[in-house]
């Protein structure tokens, strides 16, 4: 993860539900009223480049508190983890956020959540093995190897449930799907330079 | 409502689009203006903050105002590395054309053919180039390094095709008049719509540039 890192810049972007722990007069634009001050305990979705800092820095404070408590977002929290657990196949996770595992990686560093890195790790599991299924699928790997109507014809079955899981992967498991897409392919023209010659 | 950050988000996203095009879309000066503005802003709403306390600020004794200060610094450092990170995508895309061998004057006419459609909703600098007035000399100059390090081997070309040859000889068109060139059997004239029949490690440079068209 570079400095340089647009997708890396992007996961920063994302809002985390926050608690501000303290009354700061100057920032009450945060929460829509630029007049007023904002007062402790109130809630404002901060953008995590921003959050991280204010829940890790040390105010100086003897009790040790910091300026904001945070929660997790609402794309790792309870509900979608029961979904995950249930299927992780059947939850379009770029609904939840584009950039949904560098934001879980993001947020397991800060949080002391049990649960999560277990869900997920299954959850990418599984779901890597699907993209792998349909990355070579849309290569047309199998096809060309003349396995005959059969394998066609279930790909033709699943098409449009292939479409909407393909519709539903975030940003890094896009890239997965596109490395072995193109895996795929480059392989297969490969195999037909070496006929030829 | 808008934060602080959002403009360099947007400048960000744009960097985003950027990498998944071919060509390089218009130079956001606006939004690169707005972004180094907002820095600006912060920089001096912090100096303000600070003025009173004559350097001897105590964050603990006054937190409100060291969280304020903390999230002026952040936005500042957040709006830094967008802007660094957007220009850094633009120079890689830059670099990338260089070595394809792309005419800095072909990417101003690309970009005034498109003028007239998505060139102006981009809201570009209205210019006849996507490029900004420093990309243009960072594309010149990076050139210029390429040609003197390619200048080290004389009878290899760094830049081309790595792709082997089917034949040496191959038959062309001329696309665009592109003037005399020298060959080892002699001088050949290339203008408009006349074909012939060269050998292509000649050309292969006048093929990238879109003087000549490949036959067969």
């Amino acid at each position: 993860m570079s400095y340089y890192d647009i997708d890396s810049i992007l996961t920063d972007a994302e809002k985390i539900p926050c608690t501000f722990q303290l009354d700061v007069p100057d920032l009450g634009y945060l929460d829509n009223t630029p007049t007023q001050p904002l007062k402790s305990g109130t809630k404002v979705g901060l953008p995590l480049w921003l959050a991280e800092m204010l829940a890790i820095a040390n105010t100086g404070d003897v009790e040790g508190k910091s300026f904001v408590s945070f929660d997790l977002p609402r794309a790792l929290g309870n509900d979608v983890l029961q979904a995950l657990k249930a299927d992780p196949r059947a939850v379009p996770l770029r609904d939840q956020s584009a950039h949904f595992y560098a934001l879980a990686t993001r947020m397991m560093e800060l949080s002391e959540e049990q649960e999560l890195p277990a869900v997920l790790r299954r959850t990418f599991v599984t779901r890597a093995s699907e993209i792998a299924l349909h990355a070579r699928k849309v290569g047309g790997v199998g096809h060309s190897k003349g396995k005959g109507a059969a394998e066609e014809g279930s790909n033709l079955g699943i098409g449009g449930a292939g479409d909407e899981f393909l519709r539903g992967l975030d940003e890094w498991e896009r890239n997965l799907f596109r490395k072995a897409h193109d895996g795929a392919k480059a392989g297969k023209e490969w195999m037909e330079g070496v006929k030829k010659h | 409502m808008p934060m602080y950050g959002d403009l360099g988000n947007k400048l960000v996203q744009h960097a985003k689009r950027t990498q998944n095009l071919a060509h390089l879309p218009a130079y956001q000066t606006e939004l690169v203006r707005a972004v180094t503005r907002e820095v600006r802003d912060l920089d001096r709403d912090t100096k303000n903050l600070l003025e009173p306390f004559q350097g001897s600020f105590d964050p603990s004794a006054d937190q409100a105002t060291a969280c304020t200060l903390l999230v002026n610094h952040l936005a500042m450092r957040r709006n830094k590395r967008c802007l660094l990170a957007y220009h850094r995508t633009r120079t890689d895309k830059l670099e990338e054309l260089v070595w394809n061998g792309v005419d800095v004057l072909d990417l101003a006419g690309q970009q005034a053919g498109g003028a007239n459609g998505a060139g102006v909703a981009d809201g570009g600098a209205g210019g006849s180039s996507s490029l900004s007035p420093q990309e243009e000399d960072y594309f010149r100059q990076y050139g210029d390094l390429l040609a003197a390090y390619k200048g080290q081997w004389t009878d290899i070309d760094l830049t081309g095709s790595l792709e082997p040859p089917r034949d040496l000889f191959i038959d062309v068109r001329v696309l665009k008049d592109a003037g005399e060139i020298q060959t080892e059997y002699g001088a050949i004239n290339l203008t408009k719509n006349s074909q012939f029949y060269v050998r292509q490690g000649d050309v292969d440079r006048l093929i990238a540039q879109g003087y000549l068209m490949k036959l067969g």
